[in-house]
């Protein structure tokens, strides 16, 4: 019963496609036709915003501006200066991809809602650059007569010839986006999209992503924008206003987050339902009000969240683990040297010239009351922030000021204080995200993911989902992801902190079998009675100073430590 | 003899079927009533209406009412929806020139007149035998409007504050033109979004540059929004405002005193009265709708008044209302219609000014057939 109703949301999806295609074939009028080519062409233009939007994370109000773009360069183009579609569709495309290439790298660095903002203002902008230059634009009145889609000399009529065009075109795109969304590309963004930090940390350049998700979504807006004036043979700018970009961000809320099913069925649900009441005249608007409001009610996670929860997709089986290969690391000496570490922030002096060395199949502990620095030692040697100060060597390469993506290729993994798991992924997925940087694909991702995942006795998670995960089996999974890379420097944050005696005892079993394998492991811990035992050194730090290293056993019988951080009586 | 009456009566039933099918007619009216000119369009939308209201005796024409919103792709659907729909022999088309634009193509494909109010003046620049303007449109409107200032009033220091839409750059090219002509050029002109929540920055800037009369051709609600804040300035010099001023719902968004001194152009004032028949015309509008009627609605009623004498006399067609149209003369409640071969059919324009003491302008001057079209 379960595999039968896995296997109904394809079908569900084919039948529903096989369905559309017939009514345009067999049944539609003129009228129904130019409806279905309109929510095309908003199909295209929001299969490329849930790549931005949905996978990314990146609420962009200039994908309105992309479509209004891509619309501008064909009806100048094609009405101005006679070009035909040949040359106005790849310009309409490339236009659009090199405004989000110049706007992209200064306005991605900005997070939320000053993103969304600042892609608003860029949105303002291209909008009153149509409004205001008349010459080349048309100004207000925008230009008409743009000619229609010539293919190879034959000028495409409207109707079902334009429809079926549009729509070849949105199954084009739309097998394009379900291939980047099923991806190395896609699950890259959706680690960006839940936690930039952690996916910087696993060696995915944040920055790099998000300008590749901008770009990529442009295209699409572009390619969207350019269908449309073929569809009204007068681009005005209407193309560019606002309304444009609250029907794209509408049809991927309503369709499904981030699917590609979900911007064909949001476009064509949204293009449809005004047109079923618009013969209710001002009072279509409530009705289609009250509709969508009802749909996104019945449908919080969108049509396809909604098909996901009646007919589940087929569980994938899963992969063959293979252990990934070991990196070649330069010669023989520490893995890492710390010289002269110093970070403030404002007047508070976090680290002040910290100075250490991690050798290769070692296991260090960082102690030290709270707020004495140990996790902004981690962030500097991370990338997470930036040294004010000092020099970091990792396998004899400086490292500091580097971003944190290149120093975790640089051979470095970190797991969090506070757990980096996104709890909709399932455990396989958020180890495999470790292996993006490395591996070519998410099959053999995967693979490794696995092995790093047996080889911590969690195989058998692979398919739960990681907000289901208790603490302990979380932290596991934490260390499998750090492992999966084949790090030669861990850094674990806190990794013991709500376990019990014997997840600890386990989880030192597996930090040891880490070490054995010649990994440098760094442990920041408050658990001396986890830590000590663990550790074959200890470093420890007051008020963003070193105040003791050496063995563990020495640390109860130092009285600076005793006194700053242990207290009278532990000794 | 009783007992053929039922055969005689299937006969002429069976007879009758055929012709009841040839005279389906239909004339859809495609207008915004929603957004940001759904007072404009509304207006459209019960001229047509009143038009079709009883319009020829033994003929039921179909007037389906479509929403095209504001956005030219909403209005092409709308024609193609539209002309779907069968025995259409011409449509009521949007007064939103980017929607008109959008709908001339697929227009002229169908053979289907569009018979509008709109007047952004590049719809009749196309070539499309199409459509027919029922509205003055710029070239006449901005003639009147500036010739009252310079001729009337003897103003020669106008600042120009226009909107950065369609209507707007349009109306402001022609006013440059004739006030250039009139060897009277602008001290002052610069556009304002129609989404502006504050005109005193645009006023006060006007005012420095020492104008003897501010000259207005923004849309409805900017207009008395900028005629408030005049107001409150203790603004001196007149206004002479576009043809949003005229409409009763813009007087409406005022006090009467807000208004002593304030003029504007327009194709026509129908609560202004001037004629029994436009007083009927009024009395109809607000029994109908219980609303004023404006130049618009008048407009569109005479179009479409055109539209049915030509059904009256025959037309069956699209082709032949259209012919009808471009070569007919009709002589309509706001003026005398004819096209001047490009299907501007409105040649005539009026200055309405208000007292201070009511919300009904007082037509002050007319300029009749201002581009000689009509014979």
């Amino acid at each position: 019963m379960r595999d039968l109703r896995s296997l109904g949301q394809p079908l569900l999806l084919a039948s529903g496609a096989l369905a559309l295609t017939s009514y345009a074939l067999l049944y539609a009028s003129p009228y129904e036709l130019r409806v279905l080519t309109v929510a095309g062409v908003y199909a295209l233009a929001v299969t490329g915003f849930q790549i931005v939007f949905g996978l990314a994370g990146a609420l962009s109000l200039a994908h309105g501006a992309f479509f209004g773009l891509g619309a501008y360069a064909t009806g100048i183009l094609g009405s101005r200066y006679g070009l035909g579609f040949a040359a106005t569709f790849p310009l309409s495309l490339l236009l659009p991809l090199v405004v989000a290439l110049l706007v992209g790298l200064p306005v991605l660095r900005l997070e939320s809602h000053y993103f969304a903002l600042a892609t608003l203002g860029v949105a303002q902008v291209v909008l009153l650059l149509a409004v205001n230059l008349p010459d080349l634009t048309g100004g207000a009145n925008g230009l008409p007569g743009v000619p229609g889609v010539v293919l190879f000399g034959w000028a495409v009529p409207r109707g079902l010839p334009l429809a079926a065009l549009v729509w070849g075109m949105v199954a084009f795109g739309g097998l394009l986006a379900w291939r980047v969304a099923r991806g190395r590309l896609g699950r890259a963004l959706v680690l960006v999209r839940d936690d930039p930090l952690a996916a910087a940390a696993l060696g995915l350049d944040v920055g790099r992503l998000r300008l590749a998700a901008f770009a990529l979504s442009a295209v699409f807006a572009g390619a969207a924008g350019a269908l449309s004036v073929h569809t009204q043979r007068v681009v005005s700018p209407e193309v560019l206003e606002f309304p444009v970009m609250v029907s794209v961000l509408t049809m991927a809320v309503v369709g499904g987050r981030g699917r590609v099913a979900g911007a064909i069925l949001g476009a064509l649900l949204l293009i449809h339902l005004p047109e079923w009441f618009r013969a209710l005249e001002r009072s279509y608007l409530i009705v289609y009000g009250v509709a969508l409001l009802a749909a996104v009610i019945a449908a919080p996670q969108g049509l396809t969240g909604l098909l996901d929860r009646l007919l589940p997709p087929r569980d994938r089986a899963p992969p063959r683990p293979v252990p990934p290969a070991e990196p070649a690391r330069s010669g023989p000496g520490p893995a890492l040297v710390v010289r002269g570490l110093a970070k403030s922030f404002g007047g508070v002096r976090a680290v002040d010239g910290v100075s250490f060395a991690l050798e290769p199949g070692a296991i260090t502990g960082l102690i030290g009351p709270n707020g004495s620095g140990k996790t902004t030692v981690i962030n500097l040697l991370s990338g997470l922030e930036r040294p004010d100060a000092g020099t970091v060597e990792l396998f004899g390469t400086e490292t500091a000021g580097w971003r944190p993506d290149r120093i975790a290729r640089a051979g470095l993994a970190r797991t969090f204080q506070s757990g980096a798991l996104p709890d909709g992924a399932t455990v396989l997925e958020a180890v495999a995200a470790a292996r993006l940087a490395e591996d070519p694909g998410l099959v053999p991702a995967e693979a490794h993911a696995l092995w790093a995942l047996e080889r911590l006795g969690a195989g058998g998670l692979a398919g739960r989902l990681c907000g289901d995960l208790p603490a302990a089996l979380r932290r596991r999974v934490e260390l499998a992801r750090a492992l999966a890379r084949r790090p030669g420097l861990l850094l674990l944050d806190e990794p013991a902190a709500g376990l019990t005696d014997a997840e600890k005892a386990d989880l030192a079993g597996h930090l040891r079998a880490a070490a054995a394998e010649g990994t440098a492991v760094l442990v920041v811990e408050h658990d001396m009675g986890f830590l000590l035992p663990l550790a074959g050194r200890v470093l420890c730090l007051d008020q963003g100073r070193l105040l003791y290293e050496g063995p563990p056993e020495g640390v109860r019988r130092d009285p600076a430590v005793v006194a700053a951080y242990l207290g009278e009586g532990t000794a | 003899m009783a007992s053929a009456l039922p055969l005689i009566g299937l006969l002429l039933a069976h007879a009758a079927a055929p012709v009841r099918a040839e005279e389906d007619i239909s004339i859809p009216v495609l207008v915004p009533v929603t957004g940001f000119l759904s007072l404009e369009g509304t207006s459209q939308r019960n001229g047509a209406l009143l038009a079709l209201k009883d319009a020829v005796p033994g003929l039921t024409i179909r007037s389906d009412v479509i929403d095209t919103g504001t956005s030219p792709e909403a209005a092409v659907t709308a024609l193609e929806r539209a002309a779907g729909g069968g025995g259409v022999v011409a449509v009521g088309a949007s007064m939103l020139g980017t929607q008109m634009l959008a709908m001339l193509p697929l227009a002229e494909e169908y053979g289907l007149p569009l018979v509008t109010v709109s007047g952004t003046a590049s719809i009749t620049e196309q070539g499309n035998p199409w459509v027919f303007r029922f509205f003055p449109g710029d070239a006449v409107t901005k003639e009147a409007h500036a010739r009252y200032v310079v001729e009337e009033l003897g103003k020669r220091r106008a600042a120009v504050i226009y909107q950065t839409t369609a209507y707007g750059q349009s109306g402001k090219a022609h006013l440059d033109t004739v006030l250039k002509r009139l060897g009277a050029e602008p001290v002052f002109a610069e556009g304002v979004d129609p989404t502006a929540k504050d005109l005193l920055p645009v006023l006060t800037k006007a005012l420095a540059a020492g104008p003897d009369v501010l000259i207005l051709h923004l849309h409805s609600g900017p207009t008395a929004l900028f005629l408030r804040q005049a107001a409150a300035q203790g603004l001196t010099i007149p206004v002479v405002a576009g043809s949003a001023m005229h409409q009763p719902s813009t007087a409406a968004l005022l006090e009467p005193a807000e208004l002593k001194g304030v003029c504007a152009e327009t194709a026509a004032s129908p609560v202004s009265g001037g004629s029994p028949e436009m007083e009927a015309f009024t009395e109809a509008y607000r029994r109908e709708f219980k609303a004023e009627p404006d130049a618009f609605a008048l407009g569109q009623y005479d179009g479409t008044r055109m539209v049915l004498e030509a059904v009256k006399a025959g037309a069956r067609t699209p082709q032949a209302v259209r012919d009808a149209l471009a070569g007919g003369t009709h002589k309509g409640l706001a003026m005398t219609y004819r096209s001047d071969g490009k299907g501007n059919m409105a040649h005539s324009a009026v200055i309405v000014c208000y007292d201070g003491a009511s919300r009904v302008p007082k037509l002050a001057k007319r300029y009749d057939n201002v581009t000689g079209v009509v014979p």
